[in-house]
């Protein structure tokens, strides 16, 4: 059976997340022995239209993004979404909040009108072509992006954890920072990243997006006790939480 | 049966000896907190402590483990753990959930990944110092042990009366500089422990413990479910604290040549979104009501059921304090059924 073809491609985002796939390392060599990688633009010269699975990473913020991504969609038998910005549009849909003109000029100066620079709202990759799998993080974690490949590979469906992070956070034995005065995000986001920040005494940003179903009434009566404003919350959320339009539940 | 006196120094020096020679796991502090960790030196050890973040569980099912490793299409390779330990420190409330685990694990179908590390374990229980903010074992009847430990230590002030249970437990004592216990120190570690039976009690529960199985026969349709879950993050917390929570889950992973790869076991809880998701994708518990009428009728109820009316709930306390909305408290939803249900 010949390896299945695969390739890499980058929209809006600081391409850390495909950093982390070169980041494996010598398990890069076992994951090339089990498909052919064709087009990485961040780790090879050679370019090619013909494709199985195709894994997109970062934001789509241009009518020009949007149609590339529908023509790889086209190819692609598998699409796997890589990372934050690509799952959910990640912290570049901070600007979705404001006036895209001035969020333009802010960012762009004199440049701003200029034509390449012409981008509209942030969306997800879900929000412009159908997505198989999402490999969630800003960054993705290398253990589960493997897992993924491997599972796929094996015609499995990848078990991506449906609850928050607290779960692997108190199974680690941490004691919570709320206790501590830090507006941590863990009980409404998605854990799969081994509690990584709470661990080390961050608090949860948000970067794998909510849990399916999230308990807003749960979070409401969590700021009453701590004495915050649903203002306080919503300035931790909108790092990774903002949505399609201005950030407003 | 023996039982020595034995000075705090002298314990001490019999701990860092043990060391030496075994992997010792014992209370230690945690920021302002305390937790199970593997001990490096005696010194570290907080024998007083109140309650430690994760109940010493972890070390006879560990949140992830191995249980085999496999060949695709071909036979596997069961994986244990053969390391012997000692787990030191282990309040009473604890080592009755040891103890009820231990029960589900070997009845019926007998666990020998958890059977092997309790069969490796030396146990060094320890009668309750200092009360935790939240612990109500004396409600349940689990402030003091009687059974199931190697080893049990009662601080009475100076030193430590130390009563070895089983051959383990004396050979472990064997080792210490120690005198026998007289009758005035027997008497006073029989007053701590009759003190502890009155006194870890920072909830109060309106019913005898042993009548909750009763209470909750006729409570499946009361409305505290769904108001208590309206608030309820599902984050799992109260299962992940719980030294009583045992439920699993079973992946499989290939490695990269695609032929061989490890089944593994991770903790699960009842709270979780998905927790009964099964084939082909039906979910048969998906409200949040009713995974935690679950969670309180298999600690009052139907665990209860398997292990002879023993009440699943050793009063702990860790759930009231890891739950962030303060809903998980098993008394507070316990008492409003009695209130409600309990003379009906």
């Amino acid at each position: 059976m010949s390896k299945p073809r695969v390739a890499i491609f980058d929209f809006a985002c600081c391409e850390g997340c495909q950093l982390q796939i070169v980041n494996l390392e010598e398990e890069l060599l076992n994951l090339i022995d089990v498909v052919d990688v064709v087009e990485w633009r961040e780790a090879m010269s050679e370019q090619s239209h013909e494709y199985d699975i195709a894994i997109i990473e970062g934001s789509i913020t241009r009518e020009e993004d949007a149609k590339r991504l529908e023509i790889i969609r086209s190819r692609a038998k598998i699409l796997i979404a890589l990372g934050a910005c690509a799952t959910m549009g990640g912290v570049n849909k901070l600007k979705n909040n404001f006036d895209l003109n001035e969020v333009k000029e802010c960012v762009y100066g004199d440049d701003a009108s200029m034509p390449h620079l012409d981008t509209a709202m942030t969306k997800g990759v879900d929000e412009v072509v159908e997505v198989d799998a999402m490999i969630h993080g800003c960054p993705i974690d290398r253990k589960e992006f493997t897992y993924i490949i491997r599972s796929l590979l094996m015609g499995k469906k990848p078990e991506i954890p449906e609850w928050p992070v607290c779960v692997e956070c108190k199974a680690k034995g941490n004691p919570c920072l709320w206790e501590y005065d830090q507006v941590c995000l863990g009980p409404v986001i998605r854990a799969g990243c081994d509690a990584r920040c709470p661990s080390n005494g961050f608090r949860c940003f948000g970067c794998r997006g909510y849990v399916d179903n999230p308990n807003i009434n749960a979070a409401k009566d969590v700021i009453d006790k701590y004495g915050l404003t649903v203002e306080d919350l919503k300035e931790k959320m909108i790092l990774f939480g903002s949505t399609k339009g201005p950030t407003n539940e | 049966m023996t039982v020595k006196k034995i000075t705090k120094a002298d314990f001490t020096d019999l701990i860092e000896k043990v060391i030496a020679s075994q992997k010792v796991y014992a209370p230690q502090a945690k920021g302002d907190k305390y937790d199970f960790a593997p001990l490096t030196s005696a010194g570290d050890m907080k024998l007083d402590y109140d309650v430690t973040l994760q109940p010493p569980k972890k070390y006879f099912i560990p949140p992830v483990e191995t249980l085999l490793t496999f060949e695709v299409g071909g036979g596997y390779q069961s994986q244990f753990d053969e390391e012997k330990f000692v787990l030191l420190g282990v309040h009473p409330y604890d080592m009755v959930a040891i103890n009820q685990i231990d029960k589900l694990f070997s009845d019926g179908h007998f666990d020998n990944h958890y059977m092997n590390r309790r069969t490796n374990a030396t146990i060094i229980a320890l009668d309750v110092v200092n009360a935790s903010k939240n612990v109500f074992a004396s409600e349940i009847g689990t402030a003091t042990v009687k059974q199931g430990y190697d080893l049990l230590l009662t601080d009475i002030g100076d030193a430590y009366i130390a009563e070895a249970a089983t051959e383990k437990g004396a050979a472990l004592l064997a080792g210490a500089n120690a005198a026998d216990a007289t009758d005035d120190d027997l008497a006073k570690k029989q007053k701590v422990q009759s003190d502890n039976e009155l006194s870890l009690s920072k909830h109060l529960l309106k019913c005898p413990a042993s009548d909750l199985p009763k209470l909750l026969e006729k409570a499946y349709d009361h409305p505290v479910w769904e108001e208590q879950a309206e608030t309820c993050f599902a984050c799992g917390s109260c299962n992940q604290v719980c030294p009583t929570c045992y439920c699993f889950n079973v992946q499989d992973d290939v490695n990269w040549d695609m032929k061989t790869g490890e089944r593994k076991r991770a903790w699960d809880g009842c709270m979780l979104d998905g927790f009964t998701k099964c084939a082909p994708d039906h979910e048969f518990r998906k409200n949040r009501a009713d995974r935690f009428r679950h969670r309180l009728f298999r600690k009052g109820k139907y665990v209860p059921y398997k292990l002879g009316g023993e009440i699943a709930c050793v009063g702990c306390g860790r759930c009231v304090g890891a739950c962030l909305p303060d809903i998980a408290n098993p008394v507070n939803v316990y008492n409003r059924l009695f209130d409600d249900l309990g003379n009906g």
